[in-house]
């Protein structure tokens, strides 16, 4: 019992760690343009930050209802790789994805100090369903001014149409965060390839 | 539990006491505002509701004071009748009169009809613009005023619903708890555990029978359909109902609607004769189609039946080949009861000519995947020249099932019960290898086994149905399931208990896979998933 309720705390510990980081972050950002008093008040957009493979993905802190140790997964046979089975959130069942999996991202070595048994869910909520995301490492939390959101980025017309899912690049000291449309990650093909199935 | 017509008698009552507080904010609406004619109308259609219901019930009383006032009002809204104080005062006192009749049902005070009240109604009825007859004075029967709410409540299905996926998670807690109990081997919660038991099952079904409405609310649609059904295609039909009484899930009922309607229009387009081919078959000039429902055990049976011409096996057969479905030396041989499911394959036909009612391309095959949907059964018997019956077997509840528990591969499954047929051990001796398949000799029939690890968990193309070498252990666990009248093994890796599952559609996407009905939550906290009968044969037969 007592080993749950610590894992249930270590992500959300995590994730305050974060937002200290991230007003950090807003502070300095606010820093750079001295000029713009006003800036302060600009339009901001939370996200929450995690890996995938070698890169740095976020999505909308709205779209995310919880951070959690990834629970017991069970298998579903006969659905697509990336959809790495059920799992029980707080009686709710719902789908567990493999992001890297899906978007074929290649995964990297752990770094030295992680388990590699530990691995951390994002349950998303898109407009009609809960599918939960895992993650490697724990998620951070990041606030960040909505102009570090370049949001057609020239690339994007470099790759598939139907590749969509990508709604900007942030950029913030240096990192590059490949922000994503939740909403979008399951296109109609491939609901309609899960049924084929 | 209470008769059906004292059901019906608190129906009444609750219904007839809103149109009654609804006719006194009415009419007093209309004595501000006499010109308003959509409150008169209002008034109009309610007083003719409760007129009719009264008559239906047998409240006379109510339904012929109803019927003065109905009258007085619709005087009023051709105008030929003014809306002055003094046909106020007398529809006051008759809309209190029908709420002291309505009342005094329930009550053993009778209540006295006052002569002069009625005199009054009939003379603003009857002298119309002539006023010379004076009203006489109504002694008031009542002065006291009671207010008082209605004892029924009208409830949105879907809230029902949410109450029923509660309760359906409180079952997966309790059952997680009771585990819990003989885990710890606490007596106290053990205790605790029982008494819980005890009342959330008392919970659920009496949610269940809050979800319950008689199958007579579908049924007494149908002399009206088929009327008009035999009329168009020029038949004479007689329908015979039965069993209208029987209790049935709300939403099951709903979703078996249109595939009633459409069995029915079946039943009259091609299964009964004209009238003159009947006669010359020596039958009644008109058809008989029964449709009944009766309880049996968890579920309940629907059964439609015709005395018309019966289905041609042979024209069956031939279609089925034609349609490739089957190969003509195997269709020669096969029994009665699955050249029978070859018409829920979609798109099969023997109809000749579309006509307005049936044979537009929308088969059988609609009614089997409605069935399918709520885990229900269908299968047709039929004599040729003698008719056919369609047997539906339907759950009463959408939410809780039987179903057995099994495991393959670390994984927990279950198949709900009223798709199994019996669970068989069988040395792996007893199998054999035909063509790409395995037959075992199961009571004295040659079924199909396959063992479900190679079908769900090994790559398609390494798939080997037929290959015996697969199998793990001596002895063989075998589920016997059916589906659209074929029998099918599956051969599990363990076998568990029977038990009452809740089970939790799956959540969008993963709703659209059909291989799975659901998931539940078993006592453990573990998922287990609910394999669909009729998908996992489907999937077994494509990829044969």
């Amino acid at each position: 019992m007592k080993e749950k309720t610590n894992k249930k705390e270590a992500p959300s510990a995590a994730v305050e760690s974060g937002t200290d980081k991230t007003a950090e972050t807003a502070v300095a950002s606010a820093k750079d343009n001295p000029a713009k008093p006003e800036a302060v008040k600009e339009e901001m957009i939370h996200l929450i930050v995690f890996k995938l493979g070698a890169e740095e993905y976020g999505i909308k802190i709205d779209q995310v209802k919880e951070v959690t140790v990834t629970p017991n997964v069970t298998r579903m046979p006969r659905t697509p790789d990336f959809i790495k089975g059920v799992a029980n959130i707080r009686g709710d069942i719902i789908a567990i994805m493999d992001l890297e999996e899906r978007f074929g991202i290649r995964p990297v070595p752990l770094a030295g100090d992680l388990n590699p048994h530990i691995t951390y869910t994002l349950v998303i909520e898109a407009k009609e369903y809960s599918i939960g995301v895992i993650v490697r490492e724990v998620p951070q939390s990041l606030n960040l001014s909505m102009t570090k959101i370049d949001k057609t980025p020239s690339f994007l017309q470099d790759i598939n149409i139907h590749e969509n899912y990508i709604e900007g690049i942030a950029k913030v000291n240096n990192r590059l965060i490949i922000v994503l449309d939740m909403y979008k990650i399951l296109t109609q093909d491939e609901i309609r390839e899960l049924k084929s199935n | 539990m209470k008769s059906r017509e004292q059901e019906y008698k608190e129906i009444f009552i609750a219904e007839a006491l809103e149109y009654f507080d609804a006719l006194n904010r009415l009419i007093s609406e209309l004595e501000k505002r006499p010109q308003d004619d959509q409150v008169l109308a209002e008034i109009f259609r309610m007083l003719h509701n409760l007129k009719a219901n009264a008559k239906a019930i047998g409240y006379l009383q109510i339904s012929d004071v109803s019927h003065k006032l109905e009258t007085a009002f619709g005087l009023i809204r051709n105008k030929e009748l003014s809306f002055s104080d003094e046909v106020v005062g007398v529809l006051f006192d008759g809309i209190d009169l029908l709420g002291e009749l309505i009342k005094s049902i329930d009550s053993e005070r009778q209540v006295e009809v006052d002569p002069v009240l009625i005199r009054n109604l009939d003379i603003i009825v009857d002298s119309l613009s002539d006023s010379t007859v004076e009203l006489a004075k109504v002694q008031k029967f009542s002065t006291s005023r009671n207010l008082t709410l209605s004892d029924l409540i009208y409830i949105q299905v879907k809230k029902l619903d949410h109450l029923m996926n509660l309760v359906g998670e409180l079952i997966i807690d309790r059952d997680r708890i009771l585990s819990l109990s003989r885990e710890l081997d606490s007596d106290e919660l053990k205790t605790v555990g029982s008494h819980l038991y005890r009342i959330t099952e008392d919970l659920q079904y009496s949610v269940m029978d809050a979800r319950l409405v008689s199958i007579g609310t579908l049924f007494n649609k149908f002399p009206r359909v088929v009327r008009d059904i035999a009329t168009a295609e020029k038949k004479e039909i007689d329908l015979e109902l039965s069993g209208q009484d029987i209790q049935i899930d709300r939403n099951i009922l709903q979703i078996m609607t249109d595939s009633l309607l459409h069995l029915v229009r079946n039943a009259i387009t091609h299964g009964i004769e004209k009238p003159e081919q009947r006669v010359r078959a020596d039958k009644t000039k008109a058809g008989l189609l029964q449709l009944s429902a009766r309880s049996d055990r968890e579920s309940v049976v629907i059964t439609l039946t015709d005395d018309g011409k019966g289905i041609d096996i042979g024209k069956v057969k031939k279609a089925a080949v034609a349609q490739q479905l089957v190969p003509a030396d195997v269709a020669e041989n096969l029994p009665d009861s699955e050249v029978y499911s070859f018409l829920f394959e979609p798109g099969f036909s023997l109809a000749k000519e579309v006509t307005e009612f049936s044979g537009r391309g929308v088969g059988l095959d609609v009614v089997k995947n409605a069935i399918d949907s709520i885990g229900g059964r269908i299968r047709i018997e039929s004599e040729k020249g003698k008719g056919t019956s369609f047997i539906l077997q339907l759950p009463t509840s959408i939410a809780v099932k039987g179903a057995l528990l099994f495991e393959i591969d670390s994984i927990f499954y279950a198949i709900p019960l009223i798709h199994t047929d019996s669970v068989v051990a069988l040395d792996k001796d007893e199998l054999h290898e035909v063509g790409e398949v395995l037959v075992a000799d199961i009571k004295g029939e040659t079924v199909t086994v396959v063992y479900l690890d190679e079908l769900l968990n090994v790559e398609e193309s390494q798939m080997r149905l037929g290959d015996k070498t697969r199998l793990k252990g001596q002895v063989q666990n075998i589920i016997i399931v059916s589906y659209n009248n074929r029998k099918l093994g599956l051969i599990v890796d363990k076998l568990y208990r029977q038990q009452d599952i809740v089970v939790k559609p799956l959540s969008k996407p993963l709703d659209s896979i059909d291989l799975y009905g659901g998931v539940t939550l078993l006592g453990t906290g573990k998922v287990c998933l609910v394999l669909d009968v009729p998908a996992i044969t489907r999937y077994f037969v494509n990829r044969r």
